[in-house]
């Protein structure tokens, strides 16, 4: 840390599915909202499937908000690589994705620019995942997990990492699981069973999770789609995207969003929190809560009198302009004179 | 082997003189009657530039097989068949990961050993580097574990970054954690090491001895003699030929010495070391190229100028610092100097390049032999940036890397991946080395 500066805002690393739910892309847009009001600084982006559409719709969305996604980057003369996922089904294009990477302007020119043309465009997630954590303060990380663990189990697998993450990382928020007894497997988990096991079994520190029943129950208002994204001049991703997931008008499920709200402002109390205990995972795929004093799992709950206040934040935060920072000034290199040779 | 007796010659043989002692290179006779051909040992090296490159002039845009070659890459482009060039490898440990400046001496030092420097000038700490893991467990076969080689500037201690000790910028290998180990600079110590026991006289006393000096060849005559005796006509022209070059190498020595003296008189140069770039890399190398031929060794490290260089390049006009340089703020005509300075350096090494490519070693030419990676720590000098680092492989590894290639990688790719690769190509397989997270996919042809 440079003297006389404080400690830059909490980093965040963001893995999910993008694109397979609008919630995913709600919750890209609400981080990059909380980036432009410096609550946190996104530094790494990876996609949990191996879709390289996916991974362009990722990089197209923080181009649009360039100077919030990269701007810690660029003043360091890197860009954000999007790390992305090789193994797996190859899941379809949804509309939502296909409408935005697909679009052409007038003159036949992709709407949207990115730079993802080949898997060599992109990273290995769990590089960019172990390589974002090393350049964070200790305890100045905050991972959001809106898909899979895929990924993550995979950073658990370097040498090294989990000594890496209880020193680097405050906690990890994840949407998963379905804490209310339903027996629906929830979709995050059910993707990737084996791996959502390993990671409530393995990962080095506390856990948060907001099930599919607090999601469910918030719904982000097709209003907020009509007239709080009014002050964009061109094109929107994240507008777009949300036309084309579903028939409009419609008030589209918050999940991905929850993660990201409770990550970046616990204090706020937008939900209620259980108290310790561990996350168990069957081998169908059922989620169970299980208190226990020394437990390093919590999940997420919401009641009515909370939802209001929680919906006007999702929408806020969602529908904020983008804020470009200015690169870091540096200072121009001064000539030294070049020192004697010594004599070998 | 000896017709008569059916004794094969030891791989490893010396002539030896007064003082002195000269390693063969491999001959007929070293192989055992009716075995088959004996295979050459593969030799692995990293030769290193500093200051980044000018990006614009050094990479290529497509991959797969090389076809037309980048301005700074041309001098290598009769040779492109036997190189293999890479993209995307980056070194994550060589970025300021909230260690502020100081990128020269950071990626210099984590560049073999896959670690970050710990920022101090007195109590350094980096990691064990790729070179001498292979070293500690080869080493014992030849009679240099690893030779370590520079050009420039050999200082141990004082702030040559931002913080960071010149250990980090002045060296290549690191022996262990806290123990680097620094280069030769001077090619008359170079060859004292690799040929005489004399290497520690002072500069006086080595001038009043060359007074007297004969060729090392004359104090080993006798044994050379013994040796013809029983070579065959093909191993008596390959030995010819092998002393002929080191009486070569002993000649540009002397010219070195003699030159130096005439051009600067007073200079602070080390003695013996030529004024003039390329006769001191022609040098340097034409010595490496004897020591691997002859197996004294099959790992080493060069590291051509040290990290953040403000070294001038007269001979091709440039009068300006490299470093300095290389803060171009995109002006057109620094990027220039740069292009130029980066297109030196590869000519130079595309002339060693030609020459490994020429000599015979087991069933193919030395270079087939080799593993000798090019690169830098840094991408662009401009933007201190530390991924596509520009890095490419000449050889083949013995027959284990497919050149003629353009190989591109994910993006944030450790360098380190391709280590390990060349780690296992030298027989040490480590489970991980650095921030690996694999290996590179493609390089090798297993």
């Amino acid at each position: 840390m440079q003297l006389g500066q404080g400690r830059p805002p909490v980093g965040i690393i963001y893995d999910s599915d993008l694109g397979n739910r609008i919630d995913d892309v709600l919750a890209l847009a609400t981080l990059y909202g909380l980036d432009g009001k410096n609550e946190c600084r996104v530094v790494s982006i990876t996609i949990s499937k191996p879709s390289l559409k996916a991974a362009a719709f990722g990089e197209v969305i923080g181009r649009f908000y360039s100077g919030a996604v990269s701007g810690a980057f660029n003043a360091a003369g890197r860009n954000l690589p999007i790390g992305l996922a090789t193994e797996g089904p190859r899941p379809e294009d949804t509309p939502m994705m296909k409408a935005v990477i697909d679009s052409k302007t007038a003159e036949g020119k992709p709407k949207y620019e990115h730079g993802i043309h080949s898997l060599n465009d992109t990273a290995e997630p769990h590089a960019v995942i172990r390589n974002a954590f090393t350049s964070q303060h200790d305890q100045n990380c905050i991972v959001v997990l809106a898909g899979p663990a895929t990924n993550l189990v995979k950073v658990l697998d370097l040498p090294g990492t989990k000594s890496l993450i209880e020193r680097k990382v405050r906690t990890l928020v994840m949407m998963g699981g379905d804490f209310s007894g339903s027996p629906t497997v929830e979709a995050n988990i059910k993707a990737d069973i084996a791996a959502a096991r390993k990671l409530f079994a393995e990962w080095p520190g506390e856990i948060i999770v907001s099930g599919y029943e607090v999601g469910a129950a918030l719904r982000y208002p097709a209003s907020s789609i009509e007239k709080d994204f009014a002050w964009a001049q061109t094109p929107h991703p994240v507008v777009e995207a949300y036309r084309a997931a579903e028939t409009m008008p419609y008030d589209a499920g918050t999940w991905d969003v929850t993660a990201v709200l409770e990550a970046i402002r616990p204090k706020e109390n937008y939900f209620k929190l259980s108290g310790p205990g561990t996350v168990q995972v069957d081998a169908e795929g059922h989620t169970k809560f299980v208190e226990s004093a020394g437990g390093k799992h919590r999940y997420l709950s919401v009641d009515e009198g909370q939802k209001e206040r929680v919906v006007k934040a999702f929408t806020e935060l969602a529908s904020a302009k983008p804020v470009v920072r200015a690169p870091r000034f540096r200072p121009p290199v001064e000539k030294k004179p070049e020192p004697v040779k010594p004599a070998q | 082997m000896n017709v008569l007796t059916g004794k094969s010659l030891p791989r490893r043989s010396f002539l030896r003189g007064l003082g002195a002692a000269v390693a063969l290179p491999m001959l007929d006779s070293m192989t055992p009657a009716f075995a088959a051909s004996v295979k050459a040992p593969v030799r692995m090296g990293f030769v290193y530039v500093p200051n980044g490159m000018d990006v614009r002039n050094w990479n290529i845009d497509y991959e797969g097989k090389l076809g037309t070659l980048s301005r700074i890459m041309k001098p290598l482009e009769p040779m492109r068949e036997d190189i293999t060039v890479l993209g995307n490898l980056t070194h994550n440990n060589g970025r300021a990961l909230l260690d502020g400046p100081g990128d020269h001496g950071r990626c210099c030092g984590s560049y073999l050993t896959g670690i970050q420097p710990k920022k101090s000038m007195a109590d350094i700490h980096c990691g064990i580097s790729c070179d001498q893991i292979v070293a500690n467990e080869i080493g014992h076969n030849t009679r240099f574990p690893s030779l370590e080689l520079g050009m420039e500037d050999a200082r141990q201690a004082g702030d040559c970054d931002s913080g960071y000790s010149c250990a980090y910028t002045n060296n290549l290998a690191w022996r262990s954690e806290t123990q680097p180990l620094p280069p030769v600079l001077d090619p008359r110590v170079l060859f004292e090491r690799l040929f005489g026991a004399d290497a520690g006289l002072s500069s006086q006393d080595r001038a009043k001895r060359n007074k007297f000096r004969r060729s090392i060849l004359d104090f080993v005559s006798d044994d050379t003699r013994k040796l013809e005796r029983d070579l065959g006509p093909t191993d008596r022209r390959k030995l010819d030929e092998y002393l002929s070059s080191i009486r070569e190498i002993e000649r540009q020595l002397e010219r070195a010495e003699k030159d130096n003296v005439h051009i600067s008189p007073g200079m602070p140069e080390p003695y013996g070391v030529p004024a003039d770039f390329a006769e001191h890399f022609k040098l340097m190398t034409d010595m490496l190229t004897v020591a691997l031929r002859t197996d004294m060794t099959r790992v080493f490290t060069f590291l051509v100028t040290r990290e953040g260089t403000s070294r001038s390049y007269r001979e091709i006009g440039i009068p300006d610092g490299h470093h300095p340089l290389t803060h171009h703020r995109n002006d057109p005509a620094l990027m220039e100097k740069v292009t130029q300075i980066n297109t030196y350096h590869v000519q130079q090494f595309a002339g060693w390049v030609e020459k490994l490519k020429s000599i015979p070693d087991g069933d193919g030419k030395l270079l087939d032999n080799c593993m000798i990676v090019y690169g830098a720590g840094l991408c662009d000098g401009n933007k201190h940036n530390h991924e596509d680092l520009p890095t490419l492989i000449a050889g083949r590894g013995g027959n284990y890397i497919k050149p003629g290639r353009r190989i591109v990688s994910r993006r944030e790719t450790p360098m380190s991946n391709m280590f390990l690769t060349m780690m296992d190509r030298m027989g040490v397989h480590a489970d991980h080395f650095g921030d690996a997270t694999g290996r590179i996919d493609g390089l090798n042809l297993t």
